[in-house]
């Protein structure tokens, strides 16, 4: 079955370069412990968080990584489970990283907490009908499958790596609804409350997943200096252009649906047409470099073929989509909650006003800190285990069809 | 019914003889309002406890009694709860708190305390997810502090902004029968929970009576004969956003 006789191996990882990489990516990392450390010590008021925004910066991050780390999966499988063996030789490398994501959307959830010295109450106290509870259990089962899934591929046993692969492309699926359900399933809040939550997430995922893949993908080839066919590249260019579409067609359902009730106009108008901080995430960041322009880039011809030019799509859809992760989890609570139809409402719980949300330069430092520990360990994973291809290149004999 | 009708207008007789000392048209409903109140005075200071599981506990805002500078309410519960107040409206925990609201329009404010309202659906339970979330045999939502990881889903699942989050450590511990909360989880009114167990009505329900402006009534919502459910027999009350089918267990005249 192993028609390319891929060889695997790990980098040597001993010039000045990598070292220097991993250290930085360490001291980083350890920025982002100090602050969870901070916060806990303190209490969150040194964040930007308040009784009105509860959720800030960390949540956004964790919702970030966990979608990340299914469009890493997903290229994982690409090979066993859709047949597209070109890909095989990065099967391993996607594996890891989408464990690492998910770990560190997990570091994130839990350091984000008032109280993650409590770690341990989730296992003997559970809610089998809130929402975390469930996902709880989604994400460690996946972060366990991704390792089986890995171990399996290290072993050479391609019946197992088939059906984990399976396994792992239905779970990812399963962990991306569940986390668009925690806001999706929101009653309380009109920007929140949205059955289109979870399929969006997943197709976000996709994008914005296939999207650092195909960065990291370039920049571990390029600093190990290993051929990397940029046939590959375009091929998980024309992916991600796929995906861009069905997150778009999404986005505008969603907001056409919202829009086009009247008692929602105030709430759309604040997020699409106010031309505050939101609404400028909204349609810079989230439209223009999430959707827009990769897209335009993506599907030109001229461009679409330059993998420089697919580099720089991808790297927009990396921040488009943090963007629009933000617009999911910020405004919903910017907006003052409907309490009383017909009035206006004053209190000193910062009632019925718009209230601003500013992330602290600690949530920053949070968010860059775990972002840094989950490369920090891919960069020690490349280095202790056998996750490299020499190379990916395609054999043109052989790919696409199967022998 | 019959019989309250005339207790009403026997009152608003008594009430337009008092008219000129009362002043304006407020006098009208809070005769009506005392109706069934006074037929119950002695539920007013003491609870009477029913066995176990069989109490619904649930209170009724008058909030044409209401009025704008009274802060009899917020005051007891933060001495009674250790509430901490940081001097910060970011920060500043809130289990009780008083809302002005103007009629988009026109017409006269209103005033009205807004606290958690032990919703019989309680949303916050459902997503917590280690169910430090509960609610009581007699239906009070309480958090159990030991329990809560801080997550703060809740706060988000609250459509009346009931909880709040301690940001920071408190040093202030007025009360010494009520725990006080760490910093980092969440907290919100328990209805005084160890008052009732006690046979003592809310701290704020007492120091509003003691005001003088009486406009809360607490007791079950289960006994016929309590002064609350003859309260809301005899006049319309409403809860706050009562169609998100969450039943509140707070009423209001008057919004
Ligand atoms: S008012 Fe809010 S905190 Fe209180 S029970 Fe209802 S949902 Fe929970
Ligand atoms: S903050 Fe505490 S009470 Fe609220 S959902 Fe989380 S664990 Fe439950």
């Amino acid at each position: 079955m192993a028609n390319m006789k891929t060889k695997f191996s790990a980098i040597g990882g001993n010039s000045a370069g990598f070292r220097l990489l991993v250290v930085m990516l360490g001291l980083l990392s350890l920025g982002g412990f100090w602050s969870a450390y901070m916060m806990y010590l303190h209490g969150h008021h040194i964040t930007g968080m308040t009784n009105a925004i509860p959720w800030g910066f960390p949540i956004v991050m964790a919702v970030y990584l966990i979608g990340l780390s299914a469009g890493s999966l997903v290229l994982s499988a690409l090979s066993s489970v859709f047949g597209r063996t070109e890909f095989k030789p990065l099967a391993r490398i996607s594996a890891l990283l989408a464990a690492l994501l998910l770990i560190g959307a997990l570091m994130c959830i839990i350091l984000d907490w008032g109280r993650p010295d409590r770690i341990l109450v989730p296992f003997f106290s559970m809610n089998p009908r809130s929402m975390f509870s469930l996902n709880g259990m989604l994400y460690s089962a996946y972060i366990g499958i991704c390792f089986v899934y890995l171990w399996a591929m290290f072993n050479n046993r391609e019946k197992l790596v088939k059906l984990l692969g399976y396994t792992a492309v239905f779970w990812a699926v399963l962990v991306h609804s569940g986390t668009g359900a925690i806001f999706g399933f929101v009653g309380a809040r009109e920007l929140y409350s949205s059955p289109l939550l979870p399929p969006s997430f997943i197709a976000a995922a996709l994008s914005s997943g296939t999207a650092l893949m195909i960065m990291v993908l370039y920049g571990t080839f390029k600093l190990t200096g290993r051929a990397l066919d940029d046939e590959l590249i375009r091929r998980l260019g024309l992916y991600l252009a796929a995906f861009i579409v069905v997150v778009a067609y999404l986005v505008f359902i969603e907001n056409v649906t919202r829009s086009y009730w009247p008692g929602n106009y105030a709430v759309q108008k604040f997020l699409l047409l106010s031309g505050n901080k939101y609404s400028l995430i909204f349609w810079i960041g989230m439209i223009g470099c999430g959707l827009l322009f990769p897209f335009v880039i993506l599907a030109n011809p001229a461009t679409g073929k330059s993998v420089k030019w697919i580099l720089f799509a991808s790297a927009l859809v990396v921040i488009g989509v943090l963007a629009e992760r933000y617009i999911i989890v910020i405004p919903g609570q910017v907006m003052p909650m409907e309490m009383f139809p017909g009035y206006h409402i004053a209190g000193p719980f910062q009632d019925g006003r718009v209230i601003d949300y500013c992330i602290s330069p600690m949530e920053i430092l949070f968010g860059a800190g775990i972002l840094s520990f989950v490369f920090f360990l891919y960069a020690l994973g490349l280095k202790f285990f056998e996750m490299m291809p020499d190379k990916a290149v395609i054999d043109e004999g052989t790919a696409g069809e199967k022998k | 019914m019959s019989e309250l009708d005339r207790r009403s207008l026997l009152k608003m007789g008594a009430a337009a003889i008092a008219g000129t000392v009362i002043g304006n048209g407020i006098t009208l409903y809070s005769a009506s309002a005392h109706a069934g109140e006074e037929q119950n005075a002695s539920a007013d200071t003491a609870l009477e406890i029913p066995p176990k599981g069989k109490a619904r506990w649930g209170m009724v805002i008058d909030n044409n009694k209401c009025t704008a500078q009274c802060t009899a309410c917020t005051a007891a519960c933060r001495t009674e709860n250790n509430v901490p107040a940081f001097g910060d409206e970011r920060y500043d925990g809130h289990w009780i708190r008083k809302v002005t609201l103007t009629p988009e329009r026109g017409g006269p404010e209103k005033h009205l305390p807004l606290l958690c309202n032990h919703c019989e659906q309680p949303p916050c339970q459902h997503v917590c997810p280690v169910a430090a979330t509960f609610t009581r045999h007699d239906g009070i939502v309480m958090i159990d502090k030991h329990r809560c990881i801080g997550c703060r889903y809740c706060m988000i699942a609250c459509p009346y902004k009931a909880r709040t989050f301690v940001f920071k450590e408190t040093t202030e511990w007025t009360n010494r029968d009520v725990p006080k909360r760490s910093h980092g989880v969440v907290e919100k009114c328990t209805f005084c929970a160890h008052r009732i167990d006690q046979g003592k009505i809310p701290a704020c329900v007492e120091a509003c009576d003691k005001s003088g402006e009486r406009a809360m009534i607490f007791g079950d919502l289960n006994n016929p004969e309590s002064a609350i459910v003859k309260y809301i027999r005899a006049v319309a009350t409403k809860g706050v956003r009562e169609d998100l089918g969450l039943e509140p267990k707070v009423f209001y005249t008057g919004i």
